[in-house]
């Protein structure tokens, strides 16, 4: 009786012969089902916008003045040649924090910042050094600075924070960044809001909870996914901050 | 609580317990269910992490073996014979989770414009 020899591989003995084709065929396939799933998953993701941390600029230091939103901005009034006087900055700190705290005690009065630029298009933030060599006091009266109200609006978009989608990370959005987002606005980094459509010349703004509180908590769940919200807009200096009416904001259906 | 508390609450929870587990198990338990661990320490802080994250097995494990519910010939046959189910599942649950992602994944909204509901007030700070 003729017994047919089945090849049997063994991961420490050559391949044996019948089994050279087959795992050539299995390889070629795996990596061309690989290549096409990378490709077809890769084309459904949409392509991180250009944002960056600009160290490149080097460190930049300016003054201005701080106005709490309860976020902080810095209303530049002694700028250089990247920031010019009339900028408005947000202002963040290293890692998932903001600089609340550090801000607080200068609202109103004139500071001089230090750190480096995250840029998106023309909206810039900066992150600030540490400790003192971050945001100081800087001499002299503090000009009255203009709140410009812009009326109340019923907006579509996605709430982002303001450090990832400025350069931090790429893409700094969407709904696989939405942990990322919340930790992020938990550690008191801005929240933005990213508009579908420009608002007054703006597709960004910053975003916070009404009557001049921070993002509230019931947001938190929202973040990272397509919204509608209403809200009462105003501009400082080239910024403009939203007021959101939170029993206002659901979840684009599709 | 928001879904994020919630989850954050959640995965504390499973670590505090895991943590008392590997605390009552490594100091002990393991002497009473293997006993080439009886008289050697130094190897059991290494173990922590894992009781930690899968206490309820370690549970589970710690009972069998202690009250002689634990077949070691059971427990140590292969099982070989499910292989061929996950072989065919696990592609077809990560093509259907996939699948299932993209389905559910919101349309960017730029059909809705934005909609000013009533004029800026008179006055500015």
């Amino acid at each position: 009786m003729s017994r047919k020899e089945t090849p049997f591989f063994v991961g420490y003995l050559p391949l044996p012969r019948g089994l050279g084709g087959f795992v050539a065929l299995v390889s070629v396939a795996l990596v061309a089902l690989f290549a096409a799933a990378a490709l077809l998953i890769g084309g459904t993701q949409d392509a991180p916008q250009d944002a960056a941390f600009r160290f490149d600029y080097g460190r930049q230091t300016v003054t201005g003045v701080v106005e709490l939103t309860p976020y902080p901005l810095l209303r530049v009034t002694e700028g250089n040649d990247l920031i010019p006087p009339g900028k408005t900055l947000m202002m963040t700190a290293a890692g998932k924090s903001g600089v609340d705290m550090r801000a607080m005690g200068l609202e109103g009065k004139l500071a001089q910042v230090s750190g480096v630029v995250l840029e998106r298009g023309t909206i810039d933030m900066i992150q600030l050094r540490g400790g003192r060599r971050g945001i100081q006091a800087a001499e002299g009266e503090a000009p009255a600075m203009q709140t410009e109200p812009l009326g109340r609006w019923r907006l579509a978009g996605e709430i982002c924070d303001g450090k990832c989608l400025y350069g931090a990370m790429r893409p700094g959005r969407g709904l696989a960044h939405k942990a990322c987002a919340n930790l992020c606005i938990i550690g008191d980094v801005p929240p933005v809001f990213v508009t579908t459509q420009p608002v007054e010349g703006q597709d960004f703004m910053l975003i916070t909870g009404p009557d001049g509180t921070r993002l509230p908590k019931e947001a938190y769940d929202f973040v990272g996914q397509f919204v509608t919200l209403e809200g009462d807009l105003e501009r400082r200096g080239d910024v403009l901050v939203l007021r959101l009416d939170t029993p206002t904001i659901a979840l684009v259906d599709g | 609580m928001t879904t994020a508390e919630a989850i954050l609450t959640a995965v504390t929870w499973w670590g505090v317990i895991g943590g008392i587990v590997a605390v009552v198990f490594l100091g002990y338990g393991i002497d009473r269910i293997d006993e080439d661990a009886d008289g050697a320490f130094v190897f059991r802080p290494l173990l922590v992490p894992g009781i930690v994250v899968i206490w309820p097995l370690v549970l589970w494990r710690w009972y069998c073996l202690a009250s002689g519910r634990d077949h070691w010939a059971h427990r140590h046959r292969p099982r070989r014979h499910r292989h061929r189910i996950f072989a065919y599942a696990m592609p077809i649950a990560i093509v259907a989770v996939i699948v299932a992602g993209l389905a559910v994944r919101q349309s960017w909204p730029d059909h809705i414009a934005p909609e000013r509901l009533s004029p800026p007030a008179e006055d500015s700070q």
